[in-house]
Protein backbone atom coordinates (compact mmCIF):
# COMPACT_ATOMS: atom_id res chain seq x y z
CA UNK A 1 0.00 0.00 0.00
CA UNK A 2 1.29 3.42 -0.76
CA UNK A 3 2.26 5.27 2.62
CA UNK A 4 1.72 8.80 3.44
CA UNK A 5 4.50 10.82 4.65
CA UNK A 6 4.37 15.00 5.94
CA UNK A 7 6.73 17.08 4.25
CA UNK A 8 5.49 20.48 4.83
CA UNK A 9 4.10 21.70 8.48
CA UNK A 10 2.79 25.07 9.20
CA UNK A 11 0.79 26.72 12.15
CA UNK A 12 -0.92 29.91 12.99
CA UNK A 13 -1.61 29.64 16.70
CA UNK A 14 -2.40 31.73 19.52
CA UNK A 15 0.67 31.89 20.08
CA UNK A 16 1.67 33.51 16.98
CA UNK A 17 3.24 32.38 13.86
CA UNK A 18 5.25 29.63 12.91
CA UNK A 19 5.28 25.65 13.82
CA UNK A 20 8.13 26.86 15.89
CA UNK A 21 6.83 29.63 17.35
CA UNK A 22 3.33 26.86 18.17
CA UNK A 23 5.80 24.10 19.38
CA UNK A 24 7.54 26.31 21.98
CA UNK A 25 4.37 27.61 23.31
CA UNK A 26 3.36 23.76 24.16
CA UNK A 27 6.60 22.91 24.98
CA UNK A 28 6.77 25.74 27.74
CA UNK A 29 3.33 24.16 28.75
CA UNK A 30 1.91 27.95 28.26
CA UNK A 31 -1.81 28.41 29.02
CA UNK A 32 -2.70 30.77 26.16
CA UNK A 33 -6.30 31.68 27.04
CA UNK A 34 -7.07 34.93 27.90
CA UNK A 35 -9.88 37.92 28.10
CA UNK A 36 -11.47 37.22 25.02
CA UNK A 37 -11.12 41.06 22.48
CA UNK A 38 -12.70 39.93 19.36
CA UNK A 39 -15.85 39.98 20.35
CA UNK A 40 -18.27 41.50 23.06
CA UNK A 41 -18.65 38.90 25.57
CA UNK A 42 -20.58 41.24 28.24
CA UNK A 43 -23.35 38.99 30.22
CA UNK A 44 -21.98 35.58 29.61
CA UNK A 45 -20.91 32.76 31.23
CA UNK A 46 -17.45 32.99 29.98
CA UNK A 47 -15.07 35.74 28.78
CA UNK A 48 -12.43 34.08 27.67
CA UNK A 49 -11.08 32.20 24.87
CA UNK A 50 -7.53 31.35 22.95
CA UNK A 51 -7.20 34.13 20.24
CA UNK A 52 -4.74 34.66 17.77
CA UNK A 53 -2.49 37.86 19.18
CA UNK A 54 -3.80 41.29 17.49
CA UNK A 55 -0.64 42.18 16.91
CA UNK A 56 0.34 39.16 14.95
CA UNK A 57 -2.47 39.54 12.01
CA UNK A 58 -1.08 42.90 10.11
CA UNK A 59 2.56 40.89 10.23
CA UNK A 60 1.05 37.62 8.09
CA UNK A 61 1.52 39.94 5.02
CA UNK A 62 -2.09 38.64 3.64
CA UNK A 63 -4.81 41.47 3.08
CA UNK A 64 -7.29 42.74 5.92
CA UNK A 65 -10.08 42.45 3.12
CA UNK A 66 -9.90 38.73 3.48
CA UNK A 67 -11.58 37.31 6.34
CA UNK A 68 -9.67 36.74 9.80
CA UNK A 69 -9.68 33.07 9.54
CA UNK A 70 -8.42 33.48 5.82
CA UNK A 71 -5.93 35.22 6.83
CA UNK A 72 -4.92 32.76 9.17
CA UNK A 73 -5.25 30.08 6.97
CA UNK A 74 -3.25 31.69 3.94
CA UNK A 75 -0.28 31.87 6.32
CA UNK A 76 -0.51 28.55 8.11
CA UNK A 77 -0.38 26.78 4.07
CA UNK A 78 2.51 29.02 3.08
CA UNK A 79 4.72 28.19 5.74
CA UNK A 80 3.92 24.19 4.95
CA UNK A 81 4.33 24.82 1.54
CA UNK A 82 7.42 26.43 1.76
CA UNK A 83 8.71 23.70 3.69
CA UNK A 84 7.74 21.12 1.81
CA UNK A 85 9.52 23.10 -1.08
CA UNK A 86 7.65 22.19 -3.79
CA UNK A 87 8.03 23.62 -7.33
CA UNK A 88 5.09 25.29 -9.52
CA UNK A 89 5.05 22.48 -11.44
CA UNK A 90 4.15 20.39 -8.08
CA UNK A 91 1.83 22.92 -6.84
CA UNK A 92 -0.22 22.83 -9.69
CA UNK A 93 -0.88 19.10 -8.61
CA UNK A 94 -1.27 19.19 -5.69
CA UNK A 95 -4.74 18.57 -3.68
CA UNK A 96 -6.55 20.57 -1.18
CA UNK A 97 -8.75 19.60 1.60
CA UNK A 98 -9.34 22.04 4.13
CA UNK A 99 -11.44 21.65 7.52
CA UNK A 100 -14.05 24.24 8.10
CA UNK A 101 -16.94 25.04 9.62
CA UNK A 102 -16.78 28.91 10.51
CA UNK A 103 -15.73 30.48 7.54
CA UNK A 104 -16.15 34.34 7.19
CA UNK A 105 -19.01 34.27 9.75
CA UNK A 106 -17.27 37.28 11.51
CA UNK A 107 -17.10 39.43 8.93
CA UNK A 108 -20.64 38.37 8.30
CA UNK A 109 -21.75 38.60 11.84
CA UNK A 110 -19.79 42.21 11.18
CA UNK A 111 -21.52 43.46 8.12
CA UNK A 112 -25.23 42.71 9.53
CA UNK A 113 -24.68 44.48 13.37
CA UNK A 114 -23.69 47.32 11.72
CA UNK A 115 -26.22 47.48 9.03
CA UNK A 116 -28.93 46.58 11.85
CA UNK A 117 -26.91 49.35 13.88
CA UNK A 118 -27.19 52.44 10.93
CA UNK A 119 -29.73 51.44 9.00
CA UNK A 120 -27.51 51.48 6.12
CA UNK A 121 -26.11 48.64 4.13
CA UNK A 122 -22.71 48.60 4.83
CA UNK A 123 -19.89 49.13 1.51
CA UNK A 124 -17.95 45.99 3.06
CA UNK A 125 -19.58 43.51 0.79
CA UNK A 126 -16.60 41.37 0.71
CA UNK A 127 -17.50 40.34 3.87
CA UNK A 128 -20.22 38.72 2.22
CA UNK A 129 -18.33 36.94 -0.49
CA UNK A 130 -16.01 34.89 2.00
CA UNK A 131 -18.71 33.79 4.62
CA UNK A 132 -19.14 30.33 3.44
CA UNK A 133 -16.82 27.27 5.17
CA UNK A 134 -15.99 26.55 1.25
CA UNK A 135 -14.66 30.03 0.90
CA UNK A 136 -11.54 29.21 2.36
CA UNK A 137 -10.65 26.64 0.27
CA UNK A 138 -11.02 28.83 -2.96
CA UNK A 139 -8.85 31.76 -1.21
CA UNK A 140 -6.31 28.90 -0.69
CA UNK A 141 -6.01 27.19 -4.62
CA UNK A 142 -6.13 30.40 -6.25
CA UNK A 143 -3.83 31.97 -3.81
CA UNK A 144 -1.10 29.57 -3.86
CA UNK A 145 -1.73 27.63 -7.11
CA UNK A 146 -2.74 24.75 -6.19
CA UNK A 147 -4.32 22.57 -8.87
CA UNK A 148 -5.19 19.14 -7.52
CA UNK A 149 -8.33 17.93 -6.14
CA UNK A 150 -10.43 20.59 -3.66
CA UNK A 151 -12.61 19.40 -0.80
CA UNK A 152 -13.68 21.13 2.14
CA UNK A 153 -14.44 18.88 4.95
CA UNK A 154 -17.53 19.92 7.67
CA UNK A 155 -17.39 17.78 10.43
CA UNK A 156 -17.35 19.83 13.31
CA UNK A 157 -14.51 19.57 15.57
CA UNK A 158 -13.38 16.66 13.91
CA UNK A 159 -13.02 18.74 10.81
CA UNK A 160 -9.35 19.23 10.58
CA UNK A 161 -8.77 15.49 11.23
CA UNK A 162 -10.49 14.43 8.49
CA UNK A 163 -9.38 15.91 5.81
CA UNK A 164 -6.02 14.85 7.10
CA UNK A 165 -7.87 11.55 6.75
CA UNK A 166 -9.53 12.26 3.54
CA UNK A 167 -6.76 13.69 1.79
CA UNK A 168 -4.48 10.90 2.41
CA UNK A 169 -7.02 8.63 0.66
CA UNK A 170 -6.68 10.56 -2.03
CA UNK A 171 -3.08 9.89 -2.30
CA UNK A 172 -3.78 6.67 -1.76
CA UNK A 173 -6.68 5.80 -4.30
CA UNK A 174 -3.42 7.23 -6.90
CA UNK A 175 -5.56 10.63 -7.28
CA UNK A 176 -2.58 13.07 -6.77
CA UNK A 177 0.59 12.01 -4.93
CA UNK A 178 0.96 16.04 -2.78
CA UNK A 179 -2.25 17.05 -0.82
CA UNK A 180 -2.40 20.20 1.40
CA UNK A 181 -4.44 18.98 4.26
CA UNK A 182 -5.50 20.60 7.06
CA UNK A 183 -8.48 22.87 9.04
CA UNK A 184 -8.80 26.37 9.81
CA UNK A 185 -11.82 28.60 12.17
CA UNK A 186 -11.48 31.92 13.60
CA UNK A 187 -13.69 33.31 17.04
CA UNK A 188 -17.20 34.00 15.60
CA UNK A 189 -19.99 35.50 17.92
CA UNK A 190 -22.50 32.25 16.21
CA UNK A 191 -19.86 29.45 17.47
CA UNK A 192 -19.21 31.47 20.94
CA UNK A 193 -22.48 32.20 22.02
CA UNK A 194 -24.05 28.89 20.91
CA UNK A 195 -21.55 27.13 22.78
CA UNK A 196 -22.07 29.32 26.17
CA UNK A 197 -25.66 28.85 25.74
CA UNK A 198 -25.25 25.12 25.63
CA UNK A 199 -23.16 25.72 28.91
CA UNK A 200 -20.25 24.14 27.56
CA UNK A 201 -17.75 27.04 28.64
CA UNK A 202 -15.84 27.02 31.39
CA UNK A 203 -15.92 30.24 32.84
CA UNK A 204 -11.96 29.45 33.66
CA UNK A 205 -9.38 28.00 31.78
CA UNK A 206 -10.41 24.67 30.76
CA UNK A 207 -9.51 21.73 32.82
CA UNK A 208 -9.50 18.58 30.79
CA UNK A 209 -9.66 15.65 32.80
CA UNK A 210 -9.83 17.67 36.05
CA UNK A 211 -12.61 16.43 38.41
CA UNK A 212 -13.68 20.15 38.82
CA UNK A 213 -13.64 20.66 35.34
CA UNK A 214 -16.82 22.90 33.53
CA UNK A 215 -16.22 22.55 29.81
CA UNK A 216 -14.15 23.95 27.28
CA UNK A 217 -12.50 27.16 26.40
CA UNK A 218 -12.77 28.33 22.56
CA UNK A 219 -9.76 28.82 20.79
CA UNK A 220 -8.86 29.55 16.86
CA UNK A 221 -6.40 28.74 14.33
CA UNK A 222 -5.19 27.34 11.57
CA UNK A 223 -2.86 24.26 10.98
CA UNK A 224 -1.87 23.06 7.44
CA UNK A 225 0.04 19.46 6.55
CA UNK A 226 0.99 18.53 3.67
CA UNK A 227 0.82 15.05 2.74
CA UNK A 228 2.96 12.63 -0.13
CA UNK A 229 3.26 9.75 -1.37
CA UNK A 230 6.56 8.58 0.72
CA UNK A 231 8.01 7.45 -2.83
CA UNK A 232 7.31 10.69 -4.46
CA UNK A 233 8.97 12.49 -1.32
CA UNK A 234 12.02 10.21 -1.93
CA UNK A 235 12.19 10.63 -5.60
CA UNK A 236 12.42 14.50 -4.97
CA UNK A 237 14.40 14.02 -2.22
CA UNK A 238 12.32 16.15 0.12
CA UNK A 239 12.73 15.64 4.25
CA UNK A 240 9.84 13.76 5.99
CA UNK A 241 8.74 15.32 8.81
CA UNK A 242 6.84 11.81 10.29
CA UNK A 243 4.25 9.46 8.72
CA UNK A 244 0.59 8.90 8.80
CA UNK A 245 0.42 5.30 9.30
CA UNK A 246 -3.41 5.09 9.70
CA UNK A 247 -6.74 6.46 10.18
CA UNK A 248 -10.05 6.12 11.64
CA UNK A 249 -13.10 7.62 10.97
CA UNK A 250 -16.71 6.56 12.38
CA UNK A 251 -20.21 7.88 13.22
CA UNK A 252 -22.09 7.48 16.78
CA UNK A 253 -25.16 7.63 14.56
CA UNK A 254 -26.23 8.51 18.62
CA UNK A 255 -27.37 12.23 19.65
CA UNK A 256 -26.74 15.53 18.11
CA UNK A 257 -24.32 16.50 20.95
CA UNK A 258 -23.55 13.91 23.33
CA UNK A 259 -20.95 10.77 22.36
CA UNK A 260 -22.31 8.03 22.55
CA UNK A 261 -22.21 6.63 26.40
CA UNK A 262 -19.93 4.27 26.02
CA UNK A 263 -17.76 5.46 23.58
CA UNK A 264 -18.56 3.06 21.04
CA UNK A 265 -17.60 4.96 17.62
CA UNK A 266 -14.76 6.48 19.35
CA UNK A 267 -13.51 3.04 19.78
CA UNK A 268 -14.22 1.70 16.69
CA UNK A 269 -12.03 4.99 15.46
CA UNK A 270 -8.97 4.16 17.53
CA UNK A 271 -9.14 0.50 16.27
CA UNK A 272 -9.04 1.16 12.91
CA UNK A 273 -7.05 4.04 12.71
CA UNK A 274 -4.61 1.16 14.30
CA UNK A 275 -5.57 -1.73 12.42
CA UNK A 276 -4.75 0.36 9.06
CA UNK A 277 -1.38 1.19 10.42
CA UNK A 278 -0.43 -1.90 11.31
CA UNK A 279 0.01 -1.61 14.68
CA UNK A 280 -0.78 -2.54 18.23
CA UNK A 281 -2.01 -0.60 21.05
CA UNK A 282 1.33 -1.36 23.41
CA UNK A 283 2.91 0.72 20.41
CA UNK A 284 1.29 3.87 20.40
CA UNK A 285 3.38 5.64 23.72
CA UNK A 286 0.87 9.02 23.51
CA UNK A 287 -2.44 9.86 22.63
CA UNK A 288 -3.06 13.59 21.81
CA UNK A 289 -6.80 13.30 23.04
CA UNK A 290 -9.98 15.22 22.03
CA UNK A 291 -10.05 15.94 25.90
CA UNK A 292 -12.53 19.13 25.60
CA UNK A 293 -12.61 19.64 29.42
CA UNK A 294 -16.51 19.38 29.12
CA UNK A 295 -17.44 16.59 32.07
CA UNK A 296 -19.05 14.25 29.37
CA UNK A 297 -16.58 14.17 26.63
CA UNK A 298 -13.71 13.57 29.02
CA UNK A 299 -15.57 11.04 31.05
CA UNK A 300 -16.41 8.99 27.99
CA UNK A 301 -12.87 9.40 25.92
CA UNK A 302 -11.22 7.98 28.86
CA UNK A 303 -13.82 4.96 28.88
CA UNK A 304 -13.05 4.47 25.38
CA UNK A 305 -9.10 4.99 25.61
CA UNK A 306 -9.05 2.17 28.26
CA UNK A 307 -11.29 -0.17 26.14
CA UNK A 308 -8.51 0.09 23.22
CA UNK A 309 -5.19 0.38 25.45
CA UNK A 310 -6.11 -0.66 29.05
CA UNK A 311 -6.03 1.63 32.30
CA UNK A 312 -2.98 3.67 32.62
CA UNK A 313 -1.11 1.89 29.73
CA UNK A 314 -0.42 5.19 27.59
CA UNK A 315 0.05 8.82 27.89
CA UNK A 316 -2.32 11.01 27.71
CA UNK A 317 -2.36 15.03 27.12
CA UNK A 318 -4.99 17.46 25.62
CA UNK A 319 -3.56 20.24 24.56
CA UNK A 320 -7.03 22.13 23.85
CA UNK A 321 -5.62 23.20 28.09
CA UNK A 322 -3.27 25.14 25.94
CA UNK A 323 -4.50 26.55 23.02
CA UNK A 324 -8.66 26.01 23.41
CA UNK A 325 -10.40 24.13 21.35
CA UNK A 326 -10.15 25.54 17.91
CA UNK A 327 -12.79 24.42 16.18
CA UNK A 328 -12.76 23.30 12.84
CA UNK A 329 -8.61 23.38 13.10
CA UNK A 330 -8.40 21.22 16.09
CA UNK A 331 -8.15 17.95 14.20
CA UNK A 332 -4.90 19.87 12.21
CA UNK A 333 -3.75 21.72 15.08
CA UNK A 334 -3.02 18.50 17.28
CA UNK A 335 -1.79 16.60 13.89
CA UNK A 336 0.69 18.77 14.12
CA UNK A 337 1.18 18.66 18.11
CA UNK A 338 1.69 15.40 17.48
CA UNK A 339 3.78 15.02 15.07
CA UNK A 340 6.22 17.67 16.90
CA UNK A 341 5.72 15.56 19.87
CA UNK A 342 7.17 12.38 18.48
CA UNK A 343 9.87 14.72 16.45
CA UNK A 344 10.64 16.17 20.03
CA UNK A 345 10.52 13.42 21.87
CA UNK A 346 8.58 15.84 24.69
CA UNK A 347 4.85 15.03 25.51
CA UNK A 348 3.35 18.36 26.20
CA UNK A 349 1.16 19.02 29.40
CA UNK A 350 -2.55 18.82 29.90
CA UNK A 351 -2.41 22.78 31.90
CA UNK A 352 -4.78 23.55 34.70
CA UNK A 353 -5.21 20.09 35.69
CA UNK A 354 -4.67 20.24 39.59
CA UNK A 355 -7.33 17.14 40.48
CA UNK A 356 -7.01 14.55 38.29
CA UNK A 357 -10.70 12.89 38.00
CA UNK A 358 -10.98 9.19 39.52
CA UNK A 359 -12.92 8.47 36.41
CA UNK A 360 -9.74 8.97 34.67
CA UNK A 361 -7.23 6.23 34.76
CA UNK A 362 -4.26 7.62 32.80
CA UNK A 363 -1.47 9.78 33.20
CA UNK A 364 -2.55 12.82 31.57
CA UNK A 365 0.98 14.58 32.07
CA UNK A 366 0.06 17.50 34.32
CA UNK A 367 2.01 21.05 34.45
CA UNK A 368 4.89 20.28 32.46
CA UNK A 369 5.87 18.88 29.33
CA UNK A 370 7.71 15.24 30.09
CA UNK A 371 10.35 13.84 27.75
CA UNK A 372 9.56 10.28 26.29
CA UNK A 373 11.34 8.43 23.52
CA UNK A 374 8.18 7.72 21.21
CA UNK A 375 8.02 6.59 17.42
CA UNK A 376 4.38 5.89 17.25
CA UNK A 377 1.27 8.43 18.56
CA UNK A 378 -2.36 8.89 18.06
CA UNK A 379 -4.39 12.02 18.08
CA UNK A 380 -8.12 11.85 18.79
CA UNK A 381 -10.73 14.28 17.22
CA UNK A 382 -14.55 14.12 18.42
CA UNK A 383 -17.06 16.27 16.25
CA UNK A 384 -20.64 17.02 17.82
CA UNK A 385 -23.29 14.42 16.37
CA UNK A 386 -20.81 11.62 17.21
CA UNK A 387 -17.84 12.25 14.51
CA UNK A 388 -15.17 10.90 15.64
CA UNK A 389 -11.50 10.28 13.75
CA UNK A 390 -8.49 8.91 15.23
CA UNK A 391 -5.02 9.40 13.33
CA UNK A 392 -1.82 7.69 13.78
CA UNK A 393 1.70 9.06 13.25
CA UNK A 394 4.79 7.78 13.21
CA UNK A 395 8.48 9.53 13.25
CA UNK B 1 9.38 52.68 -5.71
CA UNK B 2 8.74 55.00 -8.95
CA UNK B 3 5.28 55.63 -10.55
CA UNK B 4 6.46 53.85 -13.34
CA UNK B 5 7.49 50.52 -11.69
CA UNK B 6 4.11 50.90 -9.64
CA UNK B 7 2.21 50.33 -13.13
CA UNK B 8 4.16 48.13 -14.52
CA UNK B 9 3.22 46.07 -11.36
CA UNK B 10 -0.77 47.14 -11.68
CA UNK B 11 -0.62 45.79 -15.28
CA UNK B 12 0.91 42.09 -14.12
CA UNK B 13 -1.72 42.18 -10.74
CA UNK B 14 -4.77 42.43 -13.91
CA UNK B 15 -3.07 39.63 -15.57
CA UNK B 16 -1.95 37.21 -12.86
CA UNK B 17 -4.87 38.27 -10.63
CA UNK B 18 -7.77 39.17 -12.57
CA UNK B 19 -6.87 36.82 -15.47
CA UNK B 20 -6.52 39.28 -18.26
CA UNK B 21 -4.93 38.07 -21.60
CA UNK B 22 -1.40 39.34 -21.48
CA UNK B 23 -1.33 40.35 -24.87
CA UNK B 24 -4.15 43.42 -23.77
CA UNK B 25 -2.34 43.90 -20.91
CA UNK B 26 0.75 44.69 -23.49
CA UNK B 27 -1.86 47.26 -24.80
CA UNK B 28 -2.51 48.98 -21.65
CA UNK B 29 -1.28 52.56 -20.85
CA UNK B 30 -1.49 54.97 -17.91
CA UNK B 31 -4.81 56.22 -19.54
CA UNK B 32 -6.49 53.40 -19.90
CA UNK B 33 -9.85 53.44 -17.53
CA UNK B 34 -10.71 50.29 -15.67
CA UNK B 35 -14.41 50.22 -15.10
CA UNK B 36 -17.41 48.46 -17.22
CA UNK B 37 -19.31 50.94 -19.14
CA UNK B 38 -16.53 53.67 -20.42
CA UNK B 39 -15.76 53.84 -23.54
CA UNK B 40 -12.22 51.75 -24.04
CA UNK B 41 -11.83 50.56 -20.83
CA UNK B 42 -10.97 47.18 -19.46
CA UNK B 43 -14.80 46.37 -18.07
CA UNK B 44 -13.75 45.38 -14.90
CA UNK B 45 -16.60 45.18 -12.50
CA UNK B 46 -17.31 45.37 -8.76
CA UNK B 47 -15.82 41.77 -8.23
CA UNK B 48 -12.59 42.81 -9.97
CA UNK B 49 -12.48 45.64 -7.97
CA UNK B 50 -12.49 43.78 -4.79
CA UNK B 51 -10.17 41.26 -5.76
CA UNK B 52 -7.20 43.74 -7.36
CA UNK B 53 -7.35 45.73 -4.00
CA UNK B 54 -6.75 42.51 -2.34
CA UNK B 55 -4.24 41.97 -4.46
CA UNK B 56 -2.68 45.67 -4.14
CA UNK B 57 -2.44 45.11 -0.47
CA UNK B 58 -0.47 41.92 -0.63
CA UNK B 59 1.39 43.16 -3.44
CA UNK B 60 2.23 46.40 -1.93
CA UNK B 61 2.03 46.05 1.58
CA UNK B 62 -0.58 48.86 1.92
CA UNK B 63 -4.30 49.25 3.78
CA UNK B 64 -7.38 50.55 1.87
CA UNK B 65 -10.01 51.95 3.54
CA UNK B 66 -13.10 49.74 2.85
CA UNK B 67 -15.28 52.65 4.26
CA UNK B 68 -13.96 55.25 1.69
CA UNK B 69 -15.17 56.07 -1.92
CA UNK B 70 -12.11 55.54 -4.21
CA UNK B 71 -13.72 55.91 -8.02
CA UNK B 72 -11.44 58.61 -8.67
CA UNK B 73 -8.79 56.61 -7.78
CA UNK B 74 -9.64 53.58 -9.55
CA UNK B 75 -10.60 55.48 -12.59
CA UNK B 76 -7.38 54.97 -14.82
CA UNK B 77 -4.05 53.09 -14.22
CA UNK B 78 -3.00 56.83 -13.90
CA UNK B 79 -4.79 57.74 -10.86
CA UNK B 80 -4.18 54.32 -9.09
CA UNK B 81 -0.38 54.20 -9.62
CA UNK B 82 -0.48 57.94 -8.24
CA UNK B 83 -2.82 56.01 -5.29
CA UNK B 84 -0.63 53.48 -4.95
CA UNK B 85 2.20 55.16 -4.56
CA UNK B 86 0.81 57.94 -2.33
CA UNK B 87 0.32 55.11 0.02
CA UNK B 88 4.15 53.54 -0.38
CA UNK B 89 5.76 56.43 0.33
Amino acid sequence: MTRVVVSGLGVVSPYGVGAKTFWAGLARGDCAIRPLTVIDTEGFRSRIAAEVPAEVLPTLGVSRRRSRADRIALAAAREALAEADLTPADRANTGLFVGAVGGGMLEGEEWYCEEARTGRLSPRLRALRSILPVSHAESLAWRLRLGGPRETVVMACASGAASIALGADMIRSGGTPLVLAGGVDAITRICFMGFNALKLLDPEPCRPFDRGRRGMSIGEAAAFLVLEDAEHCRARGARVLGELLGAGMTTDAHHVTAPHPEGEGMIRAMAEALAAGDRDPADIGYVNAHGTGTPQNDRVEALALARVFGEGRVLVSSTKSLVGHTMAAAGSVEAAATLLTLQHGLVPPTANLREPDPDVPFDCVPGCARPVELRTALSNSFGFGGQNVSLVFGR
Amino acid sequence: MTQKEILDELKALIVERLKFDPRRAADMTAETTLPKGLEGSLGLDSLDFIELSVAMEERFGIVIDETESLTDEFLSLDSLSRFVLSKVK
